[in-house]
Formats: C-alpha cells, structure tokens, sequence
C-alpha cells in the first residue's frame, strides 16, 4: 500500500500532503510512492532521519546551506526515462547525456553541502564522480553540455571548416558543402553519444539510485519543513507483539501495552479554517485500546471530526511523518479503514446505504485477520431505525472482540453492547443563557471527550435546530410528537 | 541599419506578424544579425511553436533561424536537436511543449536553428526576466500566428510589427487594417499618479473621481455591463476596464450621453478587441481611449510578397503605409541593402 493509495482516504489528509512543499518532480512521485509503514522499526528510522533533518532545519546558521541544498534539488531534471533508457542499454542523446550529468552534478553538490550539517549518512548518495568525469572531459566543473571537441579527434577541424563555410552561405557552392559536413558532423555526433552510452550501461543502477535518493531527501525537507511549521510531534512507536512471537506470555503483555494516545490532537485543516474566520479551536486528548470505543455526542460537537483526526494522525504516522498534537504514543495498524459517510457513488450506481454496507462487510471480514484502525460514522443511519439498530449491535458484538482500534460514532441508543464508551462534553451549561447563534456556537461548546457509563445517548437536536434558526413551526410540531410518544 | 538604435535601449523585443508570411522570420534574422555585429548579448525564444519546418498553414518552407556565437537560445527538446549549429546545454526545464520539454542553449559556433517557445506569457515574462538578471542584454521573441499578447508592454518593452500582402493584397485594405492596429498600440499613457491609484484595480470595472481615486464600480466583468447600468458615472467619466475590452463596452458607452467627457483606461493594447467600425464610432463621438502601458513599436516592416503569389510595388507600398502611419516602414526583403 502506497501513499497515493491513501490520498483520496479523507479532504483532511489530502490537505497536509498537499502542504508539503516538494521542489522536485521526483521529489513528488517519492512522497506518492512511499509506502504505508507497518513495522516499529521501520517507522522509528524514519523518524530518525525526520528527527534529524528537522534539528538541522531548525538552526539558524544552517539555513544558507539548507537553501543550497534545496537550490541544487530544485535544478534537478524529471530524469526517470533517461535513466530507464540507460538501464535497458539504449543509446541515448545529448539532451539525455546532459540530464545524467545533471544527476552526477546535484548529486554531489548535495553530498557536498550535507557533510558540514552532518547528514551526509542519513543521505547516503552515490558517488558518481566517475560519471562526472566522462561528460566532462575538459574539467569545466560546470553541469553544462555539448559533445566536446575532445571526445572525437576529427571534431575540431570538421567544426573549424564549418565555421568557415557558414561565413558565405549565400555562395551555393558553400552552402552545398556546409550541408554535406553537417552531415558528417552529426554522424560524429552519434558516434560519440553511441559510444558514451555504452560506457554509461554499467552505471545505471547507481545514477537510479542517486534519483532516488535525491528524491528522498527533497521528501524529508519537505516533511520536516511542514512539522516545524505546523506544530507537529513526534510519535512514540509502541513496541510491536511480533518480536515475543514464542512466548504467549508475552504476547498477552504486549497486547496489553497496545494502545494510541493522544495530548492536543488538532485537525490542521479545520484549525486553519478557524484561525482564518477568527473562531476558536479545541484540541483534544484520547486514547484508544484494541476492541470498540462507541463515540456519542450531541450533533456539531465534532465526532466525525475526531474520526477523521484520529485516521489523520495514524496516517501521518505511518507514512514516517510527524503528527498534529502535542504529545504522541501510536500503535501501529495493517492498514486504516475510513467509513465516513461520504462514501455515496452515484457513478457505481450505489445508494449510500450500499456503498457502506459493503464497506462495513469488509471491515469485518478484514479484522479477521488484520489489526486496523475502523473509523465508521454513524453506520446504518440511512436506512430504517429499527435494523439500523440491530445492524449496529451486529457490528460491535463483532468488532469488541476483534485486535483492531475500532471507533464508531452513533445516535443509536441502549444498544447492549458491553464497550467503552466516548462521550463529546457538548454544550457548556454554564453557558446555557448566552445568545446563540450558528456562527459563535463553537464558542458554547467543549469538545473534550468524557468516559459514559450510561446506554443512553444525548439528545438535543432540537435545542441545536432551533439554535440554527430552523423553522419555528417545525420545532414546536416536533416537541409536540416528543410529548406525544 | 535601420531601427536598431530603437531596440537598443529595450531589454526585451517582440517580433509579431499581423497574418502569417509577413515576413517575421526574415526580420527576426535581420535583427539577430544586426544585434550580433554590434556585439549586443542576445537571448532568442519564441511563443508557442509556430508550426514545424514547412508552415503548416501555407506549406511553405518555414526559414531556420540563424543564430551566433555567444546567443543564448530556449527551444524544445526535438526543435534543438535538429538545430544545424554547435552549442551547450545549459539547463533543462520541467515545463513540456509538444515537442519535449523547454532547454536553455549557448551557442558555440554560428549556425541555424528551429525556435519554440512557452506558450504562456507568464513563462516568457519569467524567462526574460531570468536573462536578464544573468545580464543578457535583450531578449528578442518570436511571434506566433495572430498572437498579439506577447507585445503587452507586461511582456516586452518594444515590438516590431510585421504587415504584407499575406494581410491584403489589396494596398488601401492592407494599409486599413494596419494603421488600425499601430493606433491601437499607439494609445496614449496615463500619468504615473493614474497608474498606482489603479494598481488595486485587478478585475471588474472601476472609475477614478475627481481626486484621482480609484473605485470599484462592482461590475465584476465588463461583459456583464449593459446598457442599462445608468449610475457608471456616479464617481466620474474617466472609467478603468481590467481585463479585456470588446466591441459590447465601446457601443455601450458610445451610446451614452455623456460620451464627449469619457475617457476609458485600458490595461494595454492588447487587452482590446474591437472592430475598427466600433472603435471609429467611439472616437467620432467623442469618446478617448487610453492605456495604463503604452507599447514601444520600434518598427513596422512590411513584405510586398503573399503567400499566394500576389506582389505588391515595393516603393509604392512602404511609401504608402509609411506616409499612412507616419513612421518608417521597411520592406523585409530589402531590409539588408
């Protein structure tokens, strides 16, 4: 699973990949091609090097020499087919000659600016010197090229004579032979780019590895420009079950330590819409156990925005970034699993119902076998009340005893189910005679989240419809049905 | 050497033809040469691609550009390794035309060579703008097929226009439909004040008061103005269109009873489409035209021949549109005399 697997998995997720400020073209198809990291030790190393670079960035003295770095990835071709064309021993031209010099040119300016801020390791470039050399044969030391003189020994005189001839092309005669020596001219050329090539073959996996690396570290420039600029943190990694694989006890035990803990979880997509409209902006703290935790929470108190967060963070955090909080403990998942409602495809032909009912039967057959993180919002609430209900008592009889995090949002009350339980505080009450309206109400509601003892979830749709000015008529004939029953 | 020493201050010219085969390539070759024997830095690219090798229009031979020792060049990828001169490398961009991605050359030794360029002014502006601060002199760009917008005075500081028989091959439409462009690019320029009191003026239409402040007239295209607007002068008669302009505006305000005081502020000439039937009534009325930029045209050349076959007198016809425009115009073909 690949990072552009992901993109589309939720707008806030998007948002933050978006944001990274990639310079290259092969520092773009990196970021989408990094894969979903799903191993302890995977994850730290990239953090590591995260780590690193980010103390790095985050001195001042070393800014000139960062921008160097950044200047001599930003002069970095979209060499990929060059390179391939090497690899699979074609003949290449001078435009493609120039670009591999190009690479063996960044390559080493990179390497040579990484020394002095101690990152030469975390790069790990290739030497390609000995490329350098061969498309430099005059020691210019400049990335420019053009088949020199001295590759070729007829090259100067055929370019001396057509240099004359070109003085009177007016006189047909020379003009006749002006176009005869361009042709022998350019067989030259060939020659000599057929002969460059040949000799280039050997080194195609090293300059394939140079893109890559030069990739990479253009990614973690721009991951780590994005964590210092956004307040991000680092994650700590729980230790995964796998490495007491023999001793059951110790699976018990690590089972145990399994959980995802979150200090000022924030959502930076809706944080900077916020700050942009001057709103205020929650974060919040949570930590999550394998097996269900049933979200409730009155209507605009933000459960679907803590799903989402939470499937952001874990992302981030599998994709060897840093994440949105203040503090961080993560366990790693096979893989994380949106159901957020926005799944309706009228193109497939499916109603939303549909779409995620076959979405939830996958979850539940995937969780089998995988651990994941389930985010589902409000599961059944399309269809009617009554099966919706037993749909969702179905669901948690199922996942309470599966390894996965599972988090499900609901309105649904006594359900039965034997879980934890989340509730969104809601409306502050001390509060409760202020002048409401949609556009401050942010600023009457707590977002923290509080463990619920009670089946019963709130209910205050109506106090909300009437803060959004909703009809009058339609609130008093409600209350009047609400009596009524 | 006629009109070089017009180029000379500029560090950057436009070469555009009003039709096709009016001769922009052997005037482009004329002006290389010339900026080559006075050992002038020149960088050379070109809007868009403007066919391949033979015309694609006329099918006629589309001539090579000769370039010289020490020219800088930005052409496509396929453009340049057809080139028949020596040069370097110099950098490769991630921009793509249909012929391969943008290169940045050096000449080594004089030869001739195929030009495209970016097909966005935004990215030619940008690529002057990266000449010049390598301290290449002037950078010259090739027209393309009726693109006038090159020669917005935002792009290039001088212009050379290039008119014919492809135009007309009748004398008195040919001069017509010329002069009526070279007033357009002619227009008269604002004062600097008018200039910065409208630089907040990034869409819509405004009106500048008596005070020279500009305001928003909240119309936010001029395309949705109709006649039926009847506060357009709440602030004054001196009014800002934008964006571009159209026939639809000029007969709109043509029609309205102040039309003796209105003055109407374009961006540039080549913000303006209009029919010279339009155009002429608005001014016969009373209404001004002016611009926030005026365009420097260096040159107006002129090539007797059309692509048909049709030949014009050449001394008749450059006397005639140079008496008609009362500025010099020279016959391309015999420009090297």
């Amino acid at each position: 699973m690949l990072l552009r697997d992901k993109l589309q998995s939720d707008p806030g997720f998007q948002y933050i990949i978006d944001a990274l400020n990639l310079i290259s073209a092969a520092g773009r198809r990196a970021l989408l091609d990094f894969p979903f990291l799903t191993t302890p030790e995977t994850v730290n190393a990239e953090l590591d090097n995260l780590k690193t670079v980010i103390g790095v960035v985050s001195v001042m003295e070393n800014l000139h020499t960062v921008s160097e770095i950044k200047h001599h990835l930003m002069c970095l071709h979209d060499s990929q087919g060059t390179v391939a064309n090497l690899s699979q021993h074609s003949v290449i031209n001078e435009v493609e000659l120039f670009e591999v010099k190009n690479i063996a040119y960044t390559a080493a300016a990179v390497s040579r600016s990484a020394e002095p801020l101690g990152l030469k390791e975390i790069f790990s470039l290739p030497d390609l010197s000995d490329v350098f050399s061969l498309l430099d044969p005059d020691n210019t030391g400049l990335p420019h090229f053009y088949i020199y003189d001295s590759y070729h020994p007829d090259l100067p005189d055929i370019r001396k004579r057509l240099k004359q001839l070109q003085a009177r092309t007016d006189d047909p005669e020379a003009a006749t032979l002006y176009a005869d020596l361009f042709a022998q001219h350019n067989d030259i050329q060939h020659s000599v780019e057929a002969k460059l090539s040949q000799q280039l073959w050997a080194s195609a996996d090293r300059l394939a590895l140079a893109v890559k690396r030069l990739a990479y570290i253009d990614l973690l420039f721009a991951k780590a420009g994005l964590a210092s600029a956004w307040n991000f943190t680092r994650p700590q990694i729980t230790p995964s079950n796998q490495q007491q694989a023999e001793d059951p006890q110790a699976i018990k035990q690590a089972d145990n330590q399994a959980f995802t803990q979150y200090k000022g979880l924030f959502n930076p997509r809706l944080l900077h819409r916020n700050q942009e409209h001057r709103l205020r902006y929650q974060p919040i703290d949570i930590i999550v156990h394998p097996g269900l935790c049933l979200i409730t929470g009155a209507n605009m108190a933000g459960k679907t925005v803590l799903l989402k967060t939470l499937g952001i963070a874990q992302l981030l955090t599998q994709f060897g970034m840093y994440v949105p909080a203040e503090s961080a403990t993560v366990t790693l998942v096979d893989d994380v699993i949106f159901c957020i409602g926005d799944e309706q495809n009228e193109m497939n032909g499916l109603s939303s119902f549909a779409s995620e009912i076959i979405k939830i039967s996958e979850v539940v057959q995937l969780s089998a076998s995988q651990r994941l993180l389930i985010l589902i919002d409000e599961p059944a609430r399309t269809t009617n009340p009554v099966e919706g209900k037993a749909i969702v008592q179905a669901l948690s009889d199922i996942l309470i005893s599966r390894d996965s995090f599972s988090l499900i949002t609901t309105h649904y009350s006594q359900l039965g189910v034997p879980c934890r339980r989340l509730r969104i505080a809601g409306f502050r009450e001390d509060l409760a005679n202020a002048t409401l309206s949609p556009e401050n109400i942010n600023l009457f509601m707590d977002y923290s989240l509080v463990e619920d003892n009670s089946d019963t979830v709130p209910q205050e749709a109506l106090r909300i419809a009437t803060l959004l000015r909703c009809d009058e008529s339609l609130i008093q004939k409600a209350l009047q049905h609400l009596k009524n029953q | 050497m006629p009109f070089l020493k017009n180029i000379l201050s500029s560090r950057s010219l436009s070469i555009v033809g009003l039709e096709k085969n009016t001769g922009k390539t052997v005037c482009l070759n004329y002006v290389l040469r010339r900026l080559h024997e006075l050992g002038v830095s020149t960088a050379v690219t070109s809007i868009g691609v403007d066919g391949e090798q033979t015309d694609s229009v006329y099918a006629t031979a589309k001539p090579e550009v000769t370039m010289y020792e020490g020219m800088y060049l930005i052409t496509s990828e396929r453009h340049y390794l057809q080139r028949r001169c020596v040069s370097e490398i110099l950098d490769l961009s991630n921009q793509r035309t249909a012929l391969g991605r943008l290169l940045t050359a050096r000449i080594l030794s004089s030869g001739k060579a195929l030009i495209s360029g970016a097909a966005a002014t935004a990215i030619l502006a940008d690529q002057i703008s990266r000449f010049k601060q390598q301290g290449i002199q002037l950078t010259v760009i090739d027209g393309a097929l009726s693109r006038l917008s090159l020669a917005s005075p935002t792009v290039t500081d001088s212009m050379i226009l290039a008119t014919g028989a492809a135009v007309s091959p009748n004398l008195q439409q040919l001069i017509s439909k010329t002069r009526f462009v070279c007033r357009l690019i002619d227009l008269p320029e604002v004062e600097p004040a008018i200039r910065t009191a409208l630089s907040q003026a990034t869409s819509g239409l405004w009106a500048l008061d008596s005070d020279g402040l500009a305001h928003d007239l909240n119309i936010p295209s001029v395309f949705m103005l109709s006649s039926a607007n009847s506060d357009l002068f709440r602030y004054g008669t001196t009014l800002f269109a934008s964006g571009a302009v159209s026939d639809r505006l000029l007969k709109i305000l043509a029609a309205k009873e102040e039309i003796k005081q209105i003055t109407l502020i374009i961006r540039d000439f080549t913000k303006l489409f209009v029919t010279p039937e339009v155009y002429n009534d608005f001014v016969r009325r009373g209404g001004s035209l002016m611009a926030l930029r005026k365009s420097h045209l260096a040159a107006v050349t002129l090539n007797p021949t059309s692509p048909h076959g049709y030949a014009l007198d050449s001394h008749t016809a450059t006397q005639a549109l140079s008496d008609a425009l009362n500025l010099p115009v020279y016959d391309v073909m015999k420009i090297e005399q």
